[in-house]
């Protein structure tokens, strides 16, 4: 019976992911045609099919991989520090994440002097942070003081962040401020491959990990006596989340409340721990939570630009109220 | 079964110094002691859980420094004072949990581990919880799910601290006479950590006492007895 509802939800929610892929791919302003994404000659592309190879696949994809990954990288953390309220924008790894690009991008100390520098300051800003949030998590005892020291990390980044915009030049601080908005339209088609190697490089990770999750959920100790090596799975988990996040943090800017939200309403969903069936849900879900964020900014666009932060805030913090109460009573 | 040798066990200081001392199968023995005298840590210790300060257990002649994480999961089972279950939890999926150290890396159970499970389910009498959220059963049922999962385990030593805490004093001495029970009929070697001095002597199980830093290994018949050992 169980079983069944669970498949009855990933049914649905694969059916409808293809039909709000194709909503969003409509709902930019400009109309193409099914054609234009499918162009006969790449070397001589016309302005709508240009428009759809440059902008309209690059977006649609991005979305995809930032809800479904938030999504995992969400569900990871809540897994491994058994507390509904981690995620990786309340444990800091974002703000880490945040932190090293706008070192990279306003004080001219370029990490990687590549295309791609923007990953590596992203990924290490994230990895970091996750490391020392780690270290410090597993000497507190209360579930509340983790969430606290998240928050303080988070203050303390952006401080330093502060004092940085203050000395920096005003082009590479209107970069970042654009940048720290939260946008899905950054990303260029020939950025894809490399976006999509290193989402399926997590994804698989995940996969590999379902049976020490599964362990995870009844407290690590147990899970120790039941023959899971503690320590790797830690950094392993934690390195999974730096991955996402930091990819994620880089090309599209700090995205709140998704990883804390979309976990816990695939399990109320699913009402299951099995993660076999958690990664999926959160896969699916996320996806298609942030494609109707972004069709609701793209039709929006013509009145007001909402950057994608704003809108998930709107939409998360609530959501996450809603939880408090339910379990923290 | 279990033989210590100039065992100091201890997390950050020397807590407890066993010379020698051997516990056999077939039988469950009774962990006492006064708070703080390094119960919790000596079965924490015995399931690697935290390293020996210097000396050796032995499980069936094997060093426990030479047990990997794997060989001990199929060796030892530890059973928490108290499970507080988990949310959307089923007991069926918390049971199958304990084939962990038999299952490859996708954790999925055979057909031989599924009969496993639904086998002690029916042994311990519950069945009828399988579908339930281990958040909504009783405390004393939790705990019997516990006993279950570090059965189907089928590790021929269980260690357990302080298992009967929390329960009412009619689960209590179901779950001794249980234990009893399957340390009989199933040869394994049986360590719980109590405070139920009146309960373990009723049921003749073999004390070992812990105080001064030593283990005094005791069939007590009485509590006279008991005390005079702990002023030893």
């Amino acid at each position: 019976m169980k079983k069944n509802r669970i498949l009855i939800y990933v049914v649905g929610f694969s059916v409808l992911l293809p039909l709000v892929i194709l909503i969003h791919l409509n709902s930019g302003q400009i109309s193409l045609s099914f054609s234009d994404y499918f162009p006969t000659d790449i070397s001589n592309l016309s302005t709508s099919e240009l428009l759809a190879r440059e902008f309209r696949i690059p977006r649609l994809i991005i979305t995809i991989i930032a809800g479904s990954g938030l999504a995992i990288s969400g569900m990871l953390m809540q897994t491994l520090f058994r507390n509904p309220l981690a995620g990786p924008y309340v444990l800091g790894i974002n703000s880490g994440a945040s932190l090293m690009v706008a070192l990279s991008l306003m004080t001219g100390f370029h990490l990687f002097e590549t295309e791609f520098g923007l990953i590596g300051a992203g990924l290490i800003g994230a990895l970091i942070s996750g490391l020392l949030m780690m270290s410090i998590a597993f000497r507190l005892k209360s579930q509340i003081s983790l969430l606290l020291v998240g928050l303080m990390f988070g203050s303390f980044t952006s401080a330093i962040v502060s004092l940085i915009e203050s000395l920096a030049a005003a082009e590479k601080l209107r970069a970042y401020t654009m940048w720290s908005m939260g946008s899905l339209q950054q990303v260029e088609f020939n950025q894809l491959p490399v976006i999509g190697f290193v989402f399926l490089l997590g994804l698989v990770l995940t996969f590999v990990l379902v049976k020490p999750l599964n362990l995870l959920v009844i407290g690590e100790k147990p899970a120790e006596v039941l023959g899971m090596n503690v320590i790797q799975t830690r950094f392993l988990l934690m390195a999974i989340t730096a991955l996402f996040a930091g990819l994620i943090t880089a090309f599209c800017g700090p995205i709140a409340f998704v990883g804390l939200a979309i976990p816990n309403l695939t399990r109320i969903l699913f009402r299951t721990q099995n993660h076999a069936w958690l990664i999926v849900g959160n896969l699916v879900i996320g996806a298609i939570f942030l494609l109707l964020c972004d069709t609701l900014i793209q039709l929006l666009e013509t009145r007001i630009s909402l950057p994608i932060n704003v809108l998930t805030s709107l939409i998360g913090a609530p959501f996450v109220v809603f939880l408090l109460m339910r379990k923290i009573k | 079964m279990i033989q210590f040798r100039q065992t100091e066990i201890g997390y950050k200081q020397k807590l407890l110094k066993i010379d020698s001392l051997d516990l056999q199968q077939g039988k469950v023995y009774a962990l006492v002691g006064r708070n703080g005298v390094g119960k919790s840590t000596l079965l924490q210790s015995m399931s690697k859980l935290i390293l020996l300060i210097s000396g050796d257990i032995r499980y069936e002649e094997i060093s426990i420094s030479n047990l990997s994480r794997n060989q001990m999961s199929r060796l030892v089972a530890f059973v928490e004072s108290k499970f507080d279950g988990v949310e959307y939890l089923s007991v069926l999926d918390y049971l199958m949990l304990g084939r962990a150290p038999y299952t490859s890396l996708t954790g999925k159970l055979s057909e031989t581990d599924k009969e496993i499970v639904l086998q002690v389910s029916s042994d311990l009498q519950i069945s009828h919880l399988l579908e339930k959220s281990t958040v909504t059963i009783s405390d004393g049922e939790r705990q019997i799910c516990s006993v279950a999962r570090a059965l189907i385990q089928e590790t021929p030593i269980i260690l357990m601290d302080e298992p009967t805490a929390f329960l009412d004093f009619i689960n209590r001495q179901k779950l001794i006479e249980l234990l009893n029970k399957i340390a009989v009929e199933k040869q394994k070697c049986i360590v719980l950590s109590t405070h139920d001095i009146d309960l373990c002597l009723e049921n003749q199980l073999t004390f070992l006492i812990a105080s001064q830093e030593r283990i005094v290994i005791e069939n007590c018949k009485n509590k006279q007895d008991l005390v005079a050992n702990f002023q030893k």
